[in-house]
């Protein structure tokens, strides 16, 4: 820990310490306005940032949580855990929670797929002889496919609702120009078996460019000899994509499948457009949905943060359990590969 | 020990992208934690706004709540079918009567969620306008209103009192209680409407009763259109359609089991029977499919633009709701909500009306007698005759509306209802006091899809009512 004056350093410390390092302070070292301001700007402010535009309102959330605040006066009262408890008994919570979880399955895991798909076909799925390289025509693809990524998420979804529109959208439009009579007027989210896939898939529809460039860039970091070496040894496009794209950019998947599932369980911008009174039977209605409408419209916002608090619980346990599914399914432990 | 030291750092774990990106993923996890505080923080906030200069026993008539000399009302104003045109109006008489004071009206489509922190932080602004969607719940905010019983007790601008102006019952709906919290200066009728056109084209009459309508239904078939279409929005238009026949035919009873949110409202005989029929019409295929999925507005010109549908019931809005996307020669025109049998309790020409867009004055405002007399200045001549003028629509002051109704055959039509009613006119709150209308709407939207029955809806709106009245959390509102 201690400097020793005149000692000359070693080739290979000189690397590992650094440019300007000098002789060896020790990694504490005094309090000089160096290290000092440098604590300050580099961890004292981010620091305080966290803390007070994150940190303190969680903490507030939680206590309000606790209290019965209408949220229109400054008075209210201690309730305890009275409003977790009735959250556990209110059916409208509860089928929210529900289609929130569905929304968090089915989401990433479509888009991952889809995504995953088109990504490796653009990269390394073209033609089977000579340099690896993707499909033809993949530069355009890429460009295009992240055109829907550009539009914000309140135009997808009023966009989408015109095109699903039952009297005058494109989608029966077609379908019924193809002769199916039954599309006549159909309302795809007015139906609770239609409504909640259709949603889905508007979510994916934006999701799905953003995330196969996510996985272009990674499966461009995998060596192209790796591919040829499979090549060589007769592995086809399929296998090439199980056992070898997919084992290499599991950390990439598994950060992908974390952030969409956090999008999937809040997704209030998405189905606020689509559906903004709940869909069919309530069948679209997720919890961020039915917080607000507690907040703002049943003037409960000492219930609505509790709601807050139970999402970011639901959240959190969304993302133990993908981490633990990847873990005991080989994926390696937190050292990072080596 | 120097070298040692420095391998040891460099082998120490390092923040790795996974460990970066696991901190920012339980950032972005307890989001939603920190959502609906927004714009909290109940600590802050001075409690010391300026309390209002009460009116002394002689008060200027010309300055009747003792406004202070430069004051700039600050208003806040739904934006919603009405605009906010017609406030700035008023302001501009209001600053013609006060030299130096003026009027900042701001239009806002999200009242409760722009208001909230002013609420909390003790700076509301003088006059409010609070309607639409996103309006504050009354029960929420009732002891932060003033009691506006002086403005109507004021003179107007012409010198007369404003309380014998009025039309009967208008103050009903904003009183709560004993207080005279929100003054609702918009008159709305409630009716099924027509085109008028449509209907002499092809010699068909307005139903009065629902067998009327069901024959109606057929003949709209003959002619390859629809009797009734909806939007998925604004499907309890229909629920306000049958609760107003029930009470046409069962009376007061059945109203004030329904405000009062009592076991079994929803089964009574007279809404059952409007339930019946209505299921009836839905299964003989005289609605137009799909309106589950059609947005409201569009859904409407599919009636007052394509007249793919004879009749939607409403509130007297839709005509200038609808005024950019009507055919032309449309004529619209409206008739009371149907009666069920011959036997009604009521009249077939008693009326749904109400007056609508409530506005309040919080007493914490900075200017309460600014916002009072912006309200005044509303309700005298000029400024009553201005809106209904452009809005096509009446105000809760009487005799403003000439014999031809500034040209539009809806106003003509909503007067002529309304002289025709006399003092049949009814009301309900319940599904605004309560908020409940968000709840019913999927229940609405899927009966009128044929795919509930009218035992379910029955089961369903019940269970609503019940789970209000048995909330101890929620304020009632006892209704006689």
């Amino acid at each position: 820990m201690t400097a020793i004056p005149g000692r000359a350093l070693p080739a290979s410390e000189v690397t590992l310490a650094g440019p300007g390092d000098g002789p060896r302070k020790g990694r504490i070292g005094k309090t000089s306005f160096d290290s000092v301001s440098f604590f300050v700007v580099f961890l004292g402010l981010p620091l305080a940032l966290f803390l007070i535009f994150v940190i303190w309102p969680f903490v507030q959330a939680a206590f309000y949580a606790m209290t019965d605040w209408s949220g229109f006066s400054a008075e209210f009262n201690f309730v305890g855990f009275d409003n977790f408890a009735a959250l556990l008994t209110d059916p409208r919570f509860v089928n929210a929670v529900g289609n929130s979880v569905m929304f968090g399955i089915f989401i990433p895991l479509i888009t991952i797929a889809i995504a995953l798909t088109f990504a490796i076909l653009i990269t390394v799925g073209g033609s089977a002889k000579g340099q690896i390289r993707g499909v033809r025509g993949s530069g355009f693809y890429r460009v295009v496919s992240l055109f829907p990524y550009v539009i914000p998420a309140i135009a997808v979804g009023i966009m989408w609702r015109l095109i699903l529109d039952p009297s005058n959208g494109l989608v029966n439009g077609v379908l019924t120009a193809l002769g199916l009579d039954r599309f006549q007027s159909f309302a795809w989210l007015g139906n609770v078996s239609t409504a909640m896939p259709v949603t889905m898939l508007v979510v994916v529809w934006g999701f799905v460019g953003f995330y196969m460039l996510l996985f272009i860039a990674a499966i461009k970091g995998v060596p192209s000899e790796i591919y040829e070496a499979a090549r060589i040894d007769g592995a086809g496009r399929m296998r090439t994509s199980w056992s070898i794209t997919l084992p290499l950019i599991r950390d990439n998947v598994q950060t992908a499948y974390i952030y969409l599932g956090i999008t999937a369980l809040d997704l209030f911008v998405y189905v606020q457009a689509l559906n903004p009174q709940g869909g069919p039977d309530n069948s679209t209605l997720v919890m961020s949905q039915q917080l607000f409408r507690t907040a703002f419209t049943e003037g409960k916002f000492g219930y609505a943060s509790a709601m807050g608090v139970a999402m970011a619980i639901v959240t959190l346990v969304f993302a133990a359990l993908v981490f633990t599914v990847n873990r005991l399914t080989g994926g390696k432990s937190e050292g990072g590969r080596r | 020990m120097t070298r040692n030291t420095s391998h040891s750092s460099s082998s120490a774990p390092d923040p790795s992208r996974r460990t970066v990106l696991r901190a920012v993923m339980y950032t972005a996890a307890a989001v939603p934690f920190g959502l609906p505080l927004a714009a909290c923080a109940t600590g802050g906030g001075g409690e010391t706004g300026e309390t209002s200069a009460a009116p002394t026993g002689d008060a200027d008539p010309k300055n009747p709540f003792g406004m202070a000399e430069n004051t700039t009302v600050d208003a806040v104003i739904f934006d919603g079918g009405y605009g906010v045109d017609y406030v700035e109006f008023a302001g501009e008489v209001f600053a013609g009567l006060h030299a130096g004071s003026s009027v900042k009206v701001s239009p806002s489509t999200q009242i409760a969620t722009e208001l909230q922190p002013r609420f909390v932080g003790g700076n509301p602004p003088d006059l409010i306008d609070n309607s639409g969607a996103q309006s504050i719940g009354f029960n929420t905010i009732l002891d932060q209103l003033e009691d506006l019983t002086d403005v109507i007790d004021a003179p107007n601008v012409e010198g007369t009192t404003i309380r014998d102006t009025l039309y009967e019952g208008v103050l009903a709906p904003g009183t709560y209680g004993d207080k005279f919290a929100a003054l609702n200066y918009v008159l709305t009728v409630y009716g099924v409407w027509y085109s008028g056109s449509l209907f002499e084209d092809n010699g068909w009459q307005p139903p009065a009763t629902w067998e009327e309508a069901k024959a109606l239904g057929a003949e709209a078939k003959k002619a390859g259109k629809y009797l009734f279409l909806w939007g998925t929005e604004a499907a309890t238009y229909y629920q306000t359609l049958a609760i107003e026949s029930a009470i046409k035919e069962g009376g007061d009873e059945v109203r004030l089991a329904l405000e009062n949110l009592e076991p079994d409202s929803w089964s009574n005989d007279a809404v059952q029977a409007t339930f019946a029929i209505m299921k009836e019409i839905i299964d003989l295929g005289y609605f137009k499919p799909g309106g589950s999925g059609t947005q409201f507005t569009a859904a409407q010109a599919q009636w007052s633009n394509k007249m793919e549908a004879l009749l939607y019931p409403s509130g007297s809005w839709i005509e200038n709701e609808m005024k950019d996307q009507t055919a032309p020669d449309f004529q619209m025109m409206g008739v009371p909500s149907f009666s069920v049998t011959s036997g009604a309790q009521m009249a077939p020409t008693a009326l749904h009306s109400t007056a609508g867009e409530p506005f309040i004055v919080p007493t914490d405002a900075k200017s309460v007698a600014g916002g009072k007399e912006l309200l005044r200045v509303m309700l005298s001549k000029d400024s009553a005759t201005n809106f209904s003028k452009t809005k096509l629509a009446p105000t809760i002051v009487k005799d403003i509306v000439p014999a031809d109704g500034f040209g539009s055959t809806a106003l003509v039509s909503q007067t002529d209802m309304l002289s025709a009613a006399g003092s049949d006119i009814y009301t309900f709150n319940f599904v605004n006091t309560y908020g409940m209308n968000q709840e019913q709407l999927p229940i609405w939207n899927s009966f009128l899809d044929g795919k509930k029955s009218v035992a379910d809806l029955t089961k369903e709106l019940q269970a609503i009512s019940d789970r209000i009245r048995e909330d101890d959390t929620i304020d009632k509102i006892e209704v006689s």
